[in-house]
């Protein structure tokens, strides 16, 4: 596309960076096909290209953002289902940072947004207080409907919505600053992520990673000194704030590789994975911590990649369970990993099936089903509905948001794809399985045995 | 008695129009006068006769493309294609016998302008859908030349869309520029025999649905079947529905098996060979099934293919409803005794509820001037048709109420 | 420069007021009029050219476009549809005086009818998701054009958009079996249905390809076919273009129409490449995709053939695909060809022209000698079946005179597309883009008797103004009956 900035704007790297995205964009409109705002809305400016032409118009005159421009990218989800089908690789995820960075800086939110937007930023990056929130939130539950019909407080209401029934999880959490050692031949020492949200939402899949992990020989460090690792802030445009999360984490992890090496920084909820690896560009203009980031992006692994790179075998056990695998946005737009979480769990004996219309997103994004929940409700139901049309026995993701997003609307199991394969491997059974499956484990213990009946038969 | 004109070239042609629209002559515009009793009475003092006009100007069979001059015959044409193991795949067929006007064969532009299409419409497309280009004298006495020689042409209004099935009320074609296929190598038909009319078109939209490729699904009522040439036909004692593949030999021979297995659930089957599916398809084509001129008219009616049965049922007059189903049941020849409106009230009424629409292909002057032959069209369209009339022929010097009264 | 016509003062000074109406008539969420908002409507597939509507409307039933248009038609406003903005011509390019009715929240597939095999589907529906509508019952919908995950089937109908599979299944016309219909002044009129062929003129076969000229469509029915039971594709590469072309000619000599023949040349494969990964041979000049579907036993043995007829005319690689996976990689680079090429160049212009398919070499070889005289790259995809061309000039159009000298090399080759036989756009349309160059394919009395068709029914011309005709005549004048020049009426009766 034509752009139109002066030298003095393209001075500034974020601007010359972004100049650069739009230049790559032809105007195909190819990408408004697979955007789920465009898919709802039917229009132009809640699609990609309108965005781009938005975001172009305001960085080219210099404009602070008006109103229009914040309605249309804030409805966003960064889910990057556009720049999975760009034919001329438009870095979209860039650019969009670029524009809410700018919308920060430049625009007053109303009281209400302000409020919100201050909210999720401090309390849900921070494990403690996040997991005491949890409680009272559980409280509120019954004035849900109330709240929803106070205008200004709906997105509070859908904020509460979202806590889940019971306490998620059977173990408490892994404690920051624990090291286990792994069993067998050792297979090197990695470092597990603990994230925000994910500990206290559902400690299941943190114990189901580190079980799998210990099995395998595995030495798994839990550092001590991580935070968030600041996509929430770096998708509320709140720049510095997400910067010095980022530095935070690195801080904190090559700390571990100072003592004693690390060979993968393994994350468990893609949506960290996307901005963990976008961390050498963002801090690209910090001369500290340029390096420093591009050593981390090299070693963070989301656990799907991991296991498919050390070669996560065949098991013993054919549970003969459908599950429908969620492809969360961040995982295989993203990250771009698309294949190893299917096959990962075809190899751990489960029948997988695709969720049609499975680039769409569920509508969790972040933030996003607290912030949009109109939006976000109609692609829940959307996704809900494109699930259920499969039958599967259970769902499996690799994302916290998806699973609460998900499984606030369904009543089939949702679960994190390593617990599954925790399980086949020989780790016990994801407990939100067996609190509703009672019936599904004795099918898995038949077929179990039915297999090893048939080994011996076969002799 | 009509003066006639029979221009030898496209000048001519030109000329003849010029004069006509000067002195506001109204002209019948003739091919070989096959269709000539299709449509409203026309009165006219002359008569412009096509038929010098003929001879192929182009042919690339490389290149899929043919051109003649409007008033060759068809025949003529076949042949030529013939020798490069080519057709028209849209199959126009030869009314002549059906309507009466003897044996000829029908001009190339006739056939264009009454877009004139066969069985394998239903496949293949119409005759609308192969035409690349025309040349053509507008009312105006103004010489055009519509579309090109090519298939990918979108180029300005798809005028020869408009052109075509306008039956010589808007342009005297003088030349024709088709998109041609090859011939298939073999063919082969199916039947099931003893099905009711309902039964036929769920067997025909099965085998349609099926990736056999079918090209051509037709339902023959006993009373029609009898009178056919076909002895494995007239031997069945019963209807017949038929189903035709065509394509290379080997793949004609594993289609054959694969549509025998599809329509087992649906009755008795029997095969026929290439030669006997031809005659078939032809009596099909032509509508030689049908009974003789006498006192009965026929419509022809394009409907829902699925809704093509109860249509008959709703319109019959009398008992035995003679309707040769053909295009899956979509088009129905349907024969009606001819006294009072030959049906038109009944038909029209139908169709107002179902979709689709007829039109009176064989009737006596008298009928064909006192009811529709043509679908009548709502008031939006009606004026549409009358608009765009105006703009190609203003003084209505063509064809005068052939179609519509003022058309 | 581009002209437009001119803007109609008065309309503009009222825009309050128009604002004001449309609103009464709509949902909010229908009307944009803010000058951000409507910024993102001021181009479609045509980047180059930009123009700010008046306002934007997006209606959401058939009764919010009838009222639109009536509203428009009584006070002379002039309107422009959009579909997904996709067009390579500028069809939905704005005036500034003008109204643009974008269809895109008609979004939904109203029914599906296996028994008769046809899918009614609201304009809005993206070509794509309608084959995706009917796959679980191995239907599809066969026209596909490389932009069919976006472009609507609404904005197929008013271009005539072909696609790679056009050449054995017809382009968007033969596929259309009926529409409901806006006409400018409101009237809502249904033009075939579920049945086959028109009642009387076939106004839906004029209307398919009309470029938003005629009316504004709020339904569409169309046919769909049972997938072939297999389908491979098979990819074939040739030391020239000549030798491509002679095998393409060799293949349909053999009496075999395959399902699609693409051609590519060397800096297209290249690109499409770096996009998909489908493993295209970087070291050839030309590449063939051939496509062969039907039954099983069909389809291998014509691939056979098709690889005999190859290696005769020197083909120097060839790979058939194994799968079906590998048979969508093979195409997807090709539908990606278009953007993929904005890897290689910060812009293109994507030319559109027909022309006999012996040309080719011919027009490829004058096509280089241009691409020197300009100084412009030149990418080369070609529908080899159908003799369709997509020549692709690279360029940038930051560099001030570019975009001029890739419109003027692009004219040149549509110029020697007429002169060689062939027509001034395939697929693509005429909109703005070619507009100024009918002329070069239509005289006088053949561009009038055109806009005489456009006089039935837009007799004020307030649809799609500017487009598809250089110089508009008023219809009064076109109406009046002249005798030709030169030509006396004579009262003799011609005798020959």
């Amino acid at each position: 596309m034509q752009t139109r900035f002066t030298a003095k704007q393209l001075s500034d790297p974020d601007v010359a960076h972004c100049e650069k995205i739009l230049r790559s964009c032809v105007h195909c409109g190819f990408c408004t096909a697979t955007c789920p705002t465009y898919v709802l809305l039917g229009d132009e400016l809640d699609g990609p290209r309108g965005r781009i032409n938005l975001i172009k118009d305001m960085l080219e005159n210099d404009r602070p953002a008006t109103d229009e421009v914040v309605t249309h990218v804030d409805r966003c989800l960064s889910c990057l289902s556009c720049m999975t089908t760009c034919p001329s690789g438009v870095n979209y995820m860039h650019l969009v940072d670029h524009a809410r960075a700018h919308i920060e800086r430049t625009y007053r939110r109303t009281f209400e947004d302000r409020m919100m937007r201050a909210l999720i930023a401090f309390v849900l990056p921070r494990r403690r207080l996040f997991a005491l929130s949890l409680a009272p939130a559980r409280l509120m539950r019954p004035f849900l409907p109330v709240l929803r019909r106070i205008p200004g407080l709906d997105r509070l209401a859908a904020m509460l919505a979202l806590v889940p029934r019971r306490r998620g999880g059977s173990r408490p959490s892994m404690r920051a600053g624990t090291t286990l050692a792994g069993e067998g031949f050792p297979a090197g020492r990695v470092i597990v992520m603990q994230g925000c949200v994910q500990p206290a939402l559902n400690p299941d899949i943190m114990r189901a990673t580190v079980d799998m992990l210990v099995r395998h020989g595995h030495e798994v460090v839990i550092a001590r000194g991580e935070g968030c690792c600041g996509a929430l802030a770096h998708h509320l445009g709140r720049k510095e704030e997400a910067l010095r999360a980022a530095r935070r984490m690195i801080d904190t992890w090559l700390g571990e590789v100072k003592r004693a090496g690390v060979d993968a920084v393994i994350v468990t909820a893609s949506g960290c994975g996307t901005t963990i690896k976008d961390y050498a560009h963002m801090l690209r203009e910090d001369p500290e911590y340029a390096g420093k980031a591009e050593r981390v992006r090299a070693l963070a692994k989301d656990v799907h990649e991991f296991l498919e790179e050390r070669g996560f075998g065949p098991t013993a056990r054919e549970t003969g369970l459908r599950v429908a695998y969620h492809a969360a946005c961040s995982m295989q737009h993203g990250q771009k990993i698309r294949k190893a979480p299917r096959a990962l769990l075809e190899v751990a004996g489960f029948e997988v099936v695709d969720v049609p219309e499975g680039h769409i997103c569920c509508g969790s994004a972040g933030s996003y089903n607290i912030l949009q929940p109109e939006i976000a409700g109609a692609l829940k139901e959307r996704k809900i509905a494109n699930i259920e049309r499969v039958k599967p026995d259970l769902i499996a993701t690799g994302n916290i948001g998806c699973m609460t997003q998900i499984a606030s609307a369904t009543s089939i199991p949702v679960v994190h794809t390593v617990e599954l394969l925790n399980w086949a491997s020989g780790g016990e059974m994801p407990p939100v399985l067996r609190r509703g499956l009672a019936s599904l484990e004795q099918g898995a213990e038949k077929s179990t045995a039915q297999v090893r009946e048939s080994a011996a038969a076969a002799g | 008695m009509a003066t006639m004109l029979k221009p030898r070239d496209e000048a001519d042609t030109a000329r003849v129009l010029s004069w006509a629209v000067a002195e506001r002559k109204s002209l019948e515009v003739v091919g070989a006068g096959s269709k000539r009793a299709v449509g409203r009475p026309v009165q006219t003092e002359h008569v412009l006769n096509m038929t010098g006009l003929a001879g192929v100007s182009l042919y690339e069979p490389g290149e899929l493309v043919f051109s003649a001059a409007a008033g060759t015959l068809l025949n003529d044409v076949e042949a030529a294609l013939e020798e490069h193991a080519q057709q028209l795949a849209f199959e126009p067929p030869n009314l002549s016998r059906f309507l009466g006007t003897g044996h000829k064969p029908p001009t190339l532009g006739g056939t264009v302008a009454a877009n004139m299409s066969g069985p394998r419409r239903i496949a293949a497309g119409a005759a609308r859908d192969h035409v690349l280009g025309l040349r053509a004298v507008t009312g105006r006495a103004e010489t055009v030349r519509v579309g090109g020689r090519v298939m990918k042409n979108v180029t300005g209004y798809d005028l020869c869309k408009l052109l075509t099935g306008s039956w010589g009320t808007l342009a005297v074609l003088t030349e024709v520029t088709v998109k041609v296929l090859p011939r298939p190598e073999a063919e082969a038909t199916v039947i099931v025999t003893g099905q009711s009319a309902d039964e036929a078109v769920r067997a025909m939209s099965a085998a349609l649905a099926s990736s056999v490729s079918v090209s051509g699904a037709a339902h023959i009522p006993a009373v029609l079947a009898a009178r056919s040439a076909v002895s494995a036909v007239t031997m069945a004692a019963s209807s017949v529905t038929a189903l035709r593949i065509e394509g290379f030999r080997a793949s004609v021979r594993a289609r054959r098996e694969t549509l025998l297995a599809e329509l087992k659930p649906f009755g008795p089957l029997e095969t026929l060979d290439g030669r006997t599916s031809a005659r078939l398809w032809g009596e099909i084509r032509d509508v030689s099934l049908l009974p003789a001129d006498g006192d009965n008219v026929v419509w022809r009616l394009s409907t829902i293919a699925s809704k093509g049965p109860d249509v008959v049922r709703n319109v019959s007059i009398g008992e035995d409803a003679e309707a040769l189903y053909d295009w899956g049941g979509g088009l129905v020849w349907l024969v009606q005794p001819s006294p009072g409106d030959g049906g038109a009230e009944a038909i029209r009424s139908v169709l107002e509820r179902t979709g689709g629409h007829a039109t009176l292909m064989r009737a006596p002057p008298s009928t064909r001037g006192a009811v529709s032959v043509f679908e009548p069209q709502p008031e939006p369209l009606a004026s549409l048709t009358r608009r765009l009339k105006a703009a190609y022929d203003p003084h209505a010097i063509l064809n005068p109420g052939r179609m519509y009264a003022g058309v | 420069m581009l002209k437009m016509p001119d803007i109609d003062k008065k309309v503009l000074s009222r825009r309050g007021d128009i604002v004001a109406a449309l609103a009464g008539m709509l949902p909010s969420d229908s009307l944009i009029w803010h000058e951000t908002e409507m910024r993102v409507f001021q181009s479609d597939g045509l980047s180059a050219y930009r123009q700010m509507p008046m306002v934007v409307v997006l209606p959401k039933t058939t009764e919010q476009v009838a009222n639109v248009l009536r509203y428009c038609h009584q006070n002379s406003i002039r309107v422009v549809p959009r579909g997904a903005g996709t067009s390579l011509s500028g069809g939905a390019l704005p005036l500034a005086d003008a109204v643009v009715v974008g269809m895109t929240k008609f979004n939904r597939i109203l029914e599906i009818d296996y028994d008769n095999r046809c899918v009614v589907a609201q304009p809005g529906v993206t070509n794509l998701a309608i084959s995706d509508a009917v796959g679980e019952r191995s239907f599809y919908y066969a026209p596909d054009p490389s932009s069919q995950i976006a472009c609507t089937i609404g904005g197929n109908v008013a271009e005539n958009s072909g696609g790679v599979h056009c050449l054995k299944y017809g382009l968007t016309t033969n596929n259309v079996l009926g529409v409901e219909l806006v006409l400018i002044n409101g009237e809502v009129l249904r033009l075939g249905g579920k049945h086959l062929d028109a009642e009387a003129y076939d106004l839906l076969g004029l209307l398919v390809g009309s470029e938003g000229l005629l009316g504004i469509v709020t339904e569409v029915t169309v046919r769909i076919l049972r997938r072939p039971e297999t389908a491979r594709a098979m990819l074939l590469g040739f030391a020239s273009s000549r030798a491509a072309g002679d095998c393409v000619g060799a293949i349909i000599a053999q009496g075999i129409i395959p399902a699609g023949m693409e051609m590519m040349d060397r800096p297209a494969i290249h690109a499409a490449e770096a996009f998909v990964r489908a493993g295209y041979p970087l070291d050839v000049e030309a590449l063939l995709i051939v496509e062969i579907d039907g039954p099983g036993v069909e389809v291998d043995a014509l691939l056979s053939r098709v690889l005999e007829i190859a290696e005769n005319h020197g083909a120097v690689h060839s790979r058939a695909s194994a799968s079906e996976e590998e048979r969508a990689l093979l195409w997807a680079g090709r539908k990606a060809a278009f953007p993929a090429v904005g890897r290689i160049s910060p812009d293109y212009y994507c030319v559109d022209g027909t022309i006999p398919r012996a040309q080719l070499s011919h027009v490829l070889e004058q096509m280089a000698g241009l691409s020197k005289k300009y100084g412009l790259g030149l990418a080369n995809v070609f529908h080899a079946g159908d003799g369709n061309l997509h020549p692709l000039i690279l360029y940038d159009a930051n560099k001030a005179d570019e975009l001029e000298k890739a419109e003027r090399f692009g004219a040149d080759i549509l110029k020697l597309c007429v002169k060689v036989g062939g027509v001034l756009t395939g697929e693509h349309g005429v909109g703005v883009e070619k507009r100024d160059l009918m002329p070069v394919m239509f005289s006088e009395a053949e561009l009038n008797q055109q806009q005489r068709v456009k006089c039935a029914f837009d007799a004020r011309s307030l649809l799609n103004p500017g487009k598809m005709f250089p110089t508009l005549h008023r219809c009064a004048e076109l109406g009046r009956m002249h005798i030709h020049r030169g030509q006396v009426p004579f009262p003799d009766i011609p005798r020959f």
